[in-house]
C-alpha cells in the first residue's frame, strides 16, 4: 500500500544521470533472464526415467555384443 | 550452429521488435532506448527510492523479454507496453508491502491537482495535509490514475495507451476521481 506525502524537505524526485547509469546494465539483465528461463533443467542422471532408459539401452547393447561373441 | 546476426544499429523499431522475438540479442537495443524512461517512471512512482526503482525497472525488462512473443503491434507505441508492465510491477510492489510505502510528491504538482479539482484558494499546511489524507483514503486504482496524470505528468494519450483505453475515456476517469475528491473535500467536518 502506498501513502502520498508532500515533499517539504525538497528531496530530489528526479533520478540523476549517475543513478540511471548505475542501474542500466543489459548484461546483468541478460544473465538474470537466462537464469530464470533456463532453470529447472535436470541433468540426465537425475531424471529416473531417462536414467532407466539408458541403463536398458546399455543392457541391450551388452546382450547383443555377448550374443555376437 | 552459427548465428548470423544483423547489426542492431540502423534497424527500425518494428524490425528490432520482430528480431527480438526470436533472439534476445536484439532486445538490447530496445533496452538501450527505453531504460532511462522506464527507470525515471518507476523512480518517481516510488518517490525516489533508487535501489527498488532499479530492481523494478530490471524486472520490467525481464518480463518484457520473456513476453516478447505475446507483443502485438496494435498501433500503440512500444513504450506504452513497457509502461504497462512497469505500472503492474509497481502496483504489485505496493500491494506486497506490509507497511505503507510513502511516496513523496512535489508541492507544485500537488497544487496543480488542487486547481484541477477546483479546490482553490489559499491552503494552509494543515489543510494540505487534510487533502492528502483524503487522497490516501481513495482506492489504489484511483490513486494510480491521479499519480500518472498529476505527479508523473503524463498526457491523457499516454495514460490511455497504458490502460488500452481511449483518450476520452482516460480523461473521463481522471475527472470523475477529481469530482469524488472535491465532494469529499466539501463534506469534510
Amino acid at each position: 500500500m502506498r501513502k502520498f506525502s508532500i515533499n517539504r524537505a525538497n528531496k530530489e524526485l528526479e533520478p540523476t544521470d549517475e543513478q540511471i547509469k548505475r542501474h542500466k546494465d543489459f548484461s546483468r539483465l541478460h544473465h538474470d533472464y537466462e537464469r530464470l528461463t533456463k532453470r529447472g533443467k535436470k541433468p540426465i542422471y537425475r531424471d529416473p526415467k531417462l536414467y532407466l532408459l539408458f541403463v536398458l539401452i546399455g543392457i541391450i547393447l551388452f546382450l547383443i555384443l555377448m550374443e555376437e561373441k | 550452429m552459427f548465428k548470423f546476426r544483423k547489426h542492431r544499429k540502423g534497424l527500425s523499431e518494428a524490425e528490432l521488435i520482430e528480431l527480438a522475438k526470436q533472439d534476445v540479442y536484439y532486445f538490447g537495443e530496445l533496452y538501450e532506448t527505453y531504460f532511462e524512461r522506464i527507470y525515471r517512471f518507476v523512480f518517481k512512482r516510488l518517490g525516489g527510492n533508487e535501489e527498488v526503482a532499479g530492481d523494478l525497472a530490471q524486472q520490467t525488462f525481464i518480463k518484457a523479454m520473456a513476453n516478447m512473443n505475446k507483443y502485438e503491434d496494435r498501433g500503440l507505441p512500444f513504450s506504452s507496453w513497457l509502461y504497462r508492465i512497469a505500472q503492474n510491477e509497481v502496483s504489485m510492489f505496493f500491494r506486497n508491502q506490509k507497511n505503507h510505502h510513502t511516496v513523496d510528491i512535489d508541492e507544485r504538482k500537488f497544487k496543480d491537482l488542487c486547481s484541477e479539482a477546483n479546490i482553490q484558494g489559499y491552503m494552509s499546511i494543515d489543510e494540505q495535509e487534510k487533502l492528502i489524507n483524503l487522497l490516501n483514503e481513495m482506492e489504489q486504482e484511483h490513486l494510480d490514475l491521479i499519480e500518472l496524470r498529476f505527479f508523473q505528468e503524463l498526457s491523457f494519450k499516454e495514460i490511455a495507451d497504458i490502460y488500452s483505453i481511449t483518450e476520452a475515456n482516460a480523461k473521463m476517469r481522471v475527472y470523475r476521481i477529481l469530482e469524488k475528491l472535491l465532494k469529499k473535500w466539501n463534506e469534510r467536518p
